[in-house]
């Protein structure tokens, strides 16, 4: 007997997506059209006037991110949104937004690729795509959800983190997540945290050790000053030192340089999300994330009437790489079984390595969702 | 050491916005270093407020600026993107912030064609955005290579024989991206101090483009004197001078503003969720008549007849008895034509899975979704027990042991056929207090009895 208590909306993920923007204070947020992730942006240009942001059409996604780092540089919390074709064009420049130390939170919603590939049809091919996107092999969060109420809550996360760690941080979705419409039920996300960025206060005691990229030890992140306020601003994508000053083969400036990675690393058990069911009788683990997430969860749900035994890790932070809570949690089991809609295992093949001696088996497929049953054969 | 606060400084006494005693890093006779003198000039003319300035550089030689002035905020960016990140700082601050900050760019000719939509769209949004081309006709800080602002003839690492490619007159195209203050001069230029003093004081896009000369590249191999500057622009056709100065149209964040930012804002996201206070859902009950499996319904008709539309409603209703939904649409890329389509999922759980596995019915009101059905093998999923609703003219490629052939279009007309075919669904197996879906059709259309001409429900059996 189910008695509703519930707080139920009929939305999509991208809807969700622009609802949780709004709930974590983005104020900003410029826009190219691109299917799947169209919807998000559409959700921007209704909601942002209603609550005195800035939804502005670009004229490419180049302009879009460029626009985002240049209101967030001005303090302004930003996102964009785009979809594998879009994402190509953005890279130089969430680099620039990585080594500026700008927040700035960037929707991918997957789709079929390469090139124009599917642009209706749902894919997570685009793992590696947007973890490796760097000059340099820098790690850029990656947080995932599985259905549109995990979105409004991985968004407000995903801001909270690119606050904190002044860094981009990537929400990756994928179509199906995206444009299914679905009873949401909206309990309790009132009561999330929305965190902000520190700003420097000159009157601040130690206000004279501060620098625009300064930093004591690898977890401290330079508290931030805006273009257009009191302190100077000097920022650059060229290697600087702490001041921002352009240096080359010089230590403070390398140091820099492995900070902006060092920073991400030393926060990364803080980052970890995930949601875990374990069956005490099993010897198998299954690991996948977005929507296969979701199949998952149909197959645990079908393997407990089948007296299956069966246990799963849907992992919602895909990078930095969870180690240890793989690590631990696959030391129960013997198979591990990893499960993603790509070509050929994109994660399976980057997270393999924590599972020496145990039997690992990816189900992929291109082209469509994978199926309970799909899965449930290799149980 | 730099000063930190930027309000520390005194402008009225100071007369320099330029790190004292900084070197240039310019070849000698570079261009570039006039520009420069003449822009801090400029600043000190107009006096703003240095914590009022962001100065955003391009890449190239030019790019190098930004550390010359200590006293502004600087943002030196990637190449050619200058103009955008500037876009980003100038819309934030103008609508959302302090509204005082002016952005000024700095990007060679180089920079100015890669990021050219940047310009286009900066001018075309009239945001207040300052962009001065220093125009040395090549890739300065590449090797000197040729340019999309080469001269005809000549010569560069790239161009050994002689350019001939013409170039791009960048003044020509920011007026007609609508820009209204556009300037094309010579850096050497008595009045280049005015001009661009009047262009950063200007309330919107401004645009100058200043010819000088790379010493390093241009001169030997071209045997070029500043002189021959104006004389280099009129050949091809590139006007000098101030070329526009009007103020047509506000800048971006008056209009914004006006029309979005103000009135108080009250919108709260916690606020109109479906009405399910009232609901006791018997999950066992439905299972036992249904089974365990969702319930997944596919509604097929044609673009424009409003399929997703009704789909949406069965959703809504649903929904208000308790129930999970979801709904996938699908039309051709060309939404307004051919077939369109939407599965719906009903289940007393969670949806997790939200694939179509064996449909419970399929409603097909018109050839073109029938088509799409048949293309996307939808009815290599159904079962014996699948319910087939279905327009009386269509020919079904299967059978099953539940096939309804109803007068859909004629009796409830192409728009609301399968909202038609749904209500007879309904009628049909019961899934929920179907009256919830009436009560939605009366909000929508009025009336529910109006659905019908002919009365369908009378084929139910
Ligand atoms: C995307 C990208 N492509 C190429 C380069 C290499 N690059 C550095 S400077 C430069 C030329 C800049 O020429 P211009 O804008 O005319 O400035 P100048 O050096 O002449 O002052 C180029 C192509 C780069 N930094 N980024
Ligand atoms: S290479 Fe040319 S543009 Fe660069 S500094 Fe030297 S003279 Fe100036
Ligand atoms: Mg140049």
């Amino acid at each position: 007997m189910q008695t509703s208590q519930r707080k139920i909306k009929l939305r999509n993920g991208n809807q969700m997506i622009a609802e949780g923007a709004i709930y974590a204070g983005c104020k900003f947020f410029a826009g190219y059209p691109i299917t799947p992730a169209s919807g998000i942006y559409k959700g921007m240009i209704d909601l942002l006037p209603q609550v005195g942001g800035l939804a502005i059409p670009s004229p490419d996604e180049i302009s879009a991110i460029a626009y985002c780092v240049g209101a967030s540089m001005r303090g302004i919390k930003s996102m964009t949104a785009t979809s594998g074709p879009g994402w190509s064009l953005m890279i130089e420049t969430v680099q620039y937004a990585l080594i500026t130390e700008t927040p700035l939170v960037i929707v991918v919603v997957q789709r079929l690729g390469p090139a124009t590939g599917g642009a209706t049809q749902g894919a997570q091919g685009d793992i590696l795509f947007t973890e490796f996107a760097t000059s340099g092999g820098y790690t850029i969060p990656v947080l995932y959800p599985t259905n549109p109420r995990e979105c409004f809550e991985l968004t407000v996360k995903a801001f909270n983190w690119s606050e904190k760690l002044r860094t981009p941080v990537i929400l990756l979705s994928d179509k199906e997540i995206g444009m299914t419409t679905e009873t949401v039920d909206y309990s309790d996300l009132e009561n999330l945290i929305v965190e902000n960025r520190e700003y420097i206060d000159p009157e601040n005691s130690n206000f004279e050790d501060w620098k625009m990229y300064g930093f004591k030890d690898a977890k401290d992140i330079a508290k931030f000053a805006p273009v257009g306020g009191k302190i100077k601003v000097t920022a650059t994508g060229s290697a600087h030192n702490m001041d921002g000053e352009l240096k080359k083969n010089d230590p403070e400036t390398i140091s820099v340089l492995k900070h902006l990675e060092d920073k991400i690393q030393s926060h990364k058990d803080e980052l970890i999300d995930y949601e875990y069911f374990e069956n005490p009788n099993s010897n198998t683990l299954i690991i996948s994330f977005g929507i296969t997430g979701r199949t998952v969860r149909e197959v645990i749900r079908r393997t407990k009437k089948m007296n299956k035994n069966v246990s799963s890790l849907i992992i919602r932070s895909l990078f930095p790489i969870p180690e240890n809570l793989f690590k631990t949690i696959s030391d129960k089991y013997n198979r591990i079984i990893i499960a993603e809609e790509n070509l050929n295992g994109q994660y399976r093949r980057l997270i393999q390595y924590l599972f020496n001696n145990k039997e690992v088996i990816g189900v992929n497929k291109i082209g469509g969702m994978i199926t309970p049953q799909e899965i449930l054969e290799k149980i | 050491m730099m000063e930190k606060l930027l309000t520390k400084i005194d402008i009225q006494n100071e007369c320099t916005y330029m790190t004292k005693g900084a070197q240039m890093p310019f070849c000698k006779g570079c261009g570039h270093t006039h520009i420069l003198r003449k822009l801090d000039e400029a600043l000190f003319r107009i006096k703003l407020n240095p914590e009022d300035i962001c100065l955003v550089t391009d890449i190239g030689c030019i790019g190098l600026a930004d550390y010359l002035f200590d006293k502004v905020h600087t943002v030196h960016t990637t190449h050619g993107r200058s103009t955008a990140f500037a876009t980003g700082i100038a819309l934030a601050d103008k609508v959302l912030a302090s509204k005082k900050l002016k952005t000024i760019v700095l990007i060679g000719d180089g920079g100015a064609m890669i990021g050219l939509l940047h310009i286009v769209n900066a001018a075309l949004l009239n945001t207040d955005v300052t962009v001065l081309v220093a125009d040395n006709f090549l890739f300065g800080m590449t090797g000197g290579q040729q340019s999309a602002f080469s001269p005809i003839n000549f010569v560069t690492q790239t161009s050994p024989f002689g350019n001939i490619i013409p170039p791009l007159d960048l003044c020509k195209v920011a007026i007609s991206s609508k820009a209204q203050f556009v300037a094309r001069k010579i850096s050497t230029d008595k009045d280049l101090v005015d001009v661009i003093a009047e262009a950063i004081s200007f309330e919107g896009f401004s645009l100058v483009e200043i010819l000088e000369l790379c010493t390093e590249y241009a001169v030997e191999k071209n045997k070029l004197k500043g002189t021959d500057l104006p004389e280099i622009a009129l050949e091809h056709g590139h006007q000098l001078g101030l070329l526009i100065n009007e103020k047509l149209r506000p800048e971006f964040s008056k209009i914004y503003s006006e029309k979005f930012m103000d009135k108080p804002f009250e919108f709260n996201l916690f606020s109109q969720f479906l009405s399910t206070e009232n609901v006791n859902l018997d999950q066992d009950k439905f299972q036992s008549k249904f089974g365990e499996s969702q319930l997944e319904i596919i509604i097929a008709g044609s673009a424009g007849e409003k399929v997703q539309s009704s789909a949406a409603l069965l959703c809504q209703s649903a929904a208000l008895n308790g129930l999970f939904t979801t709904q996938k649409n699908d039309n051709p890329v060309t939404q307004g034509s051919g077939f369109s389509l939407s599965e719906v999922i009903i289940s007393p759980q969670e949806i997790f899975y939200t694939g179509v596995d064996k449909p419970f019915a399929i409603i097909i009101v018109s050839n073109d979704g029938l088509n799409e059905l048949r293309s996307q093998n939808y009815f290599e999923k159904i079962t014996s027990d699948t319910i087939l609703i279905f327009d009386e003219s269509l020919n079904m490629p299967v059978l099953t042991s539940k096939m309804y052939k109803l007068p859909l279009r004629k009796s409830c007309g192409p728009d609301k056929a399968a909202l038609g075919g749904i209500d007879f669904l309904l009628n049909l197996t019961q899934p929920f207090q179907i009256e919830t879906f009436k009560n939605l059709i009366q909000k929508r259309f009025g009336s529910y009895e109006n659905l019908y001409k002919e009365d369908i429900l009378k084929y139910l059996n």
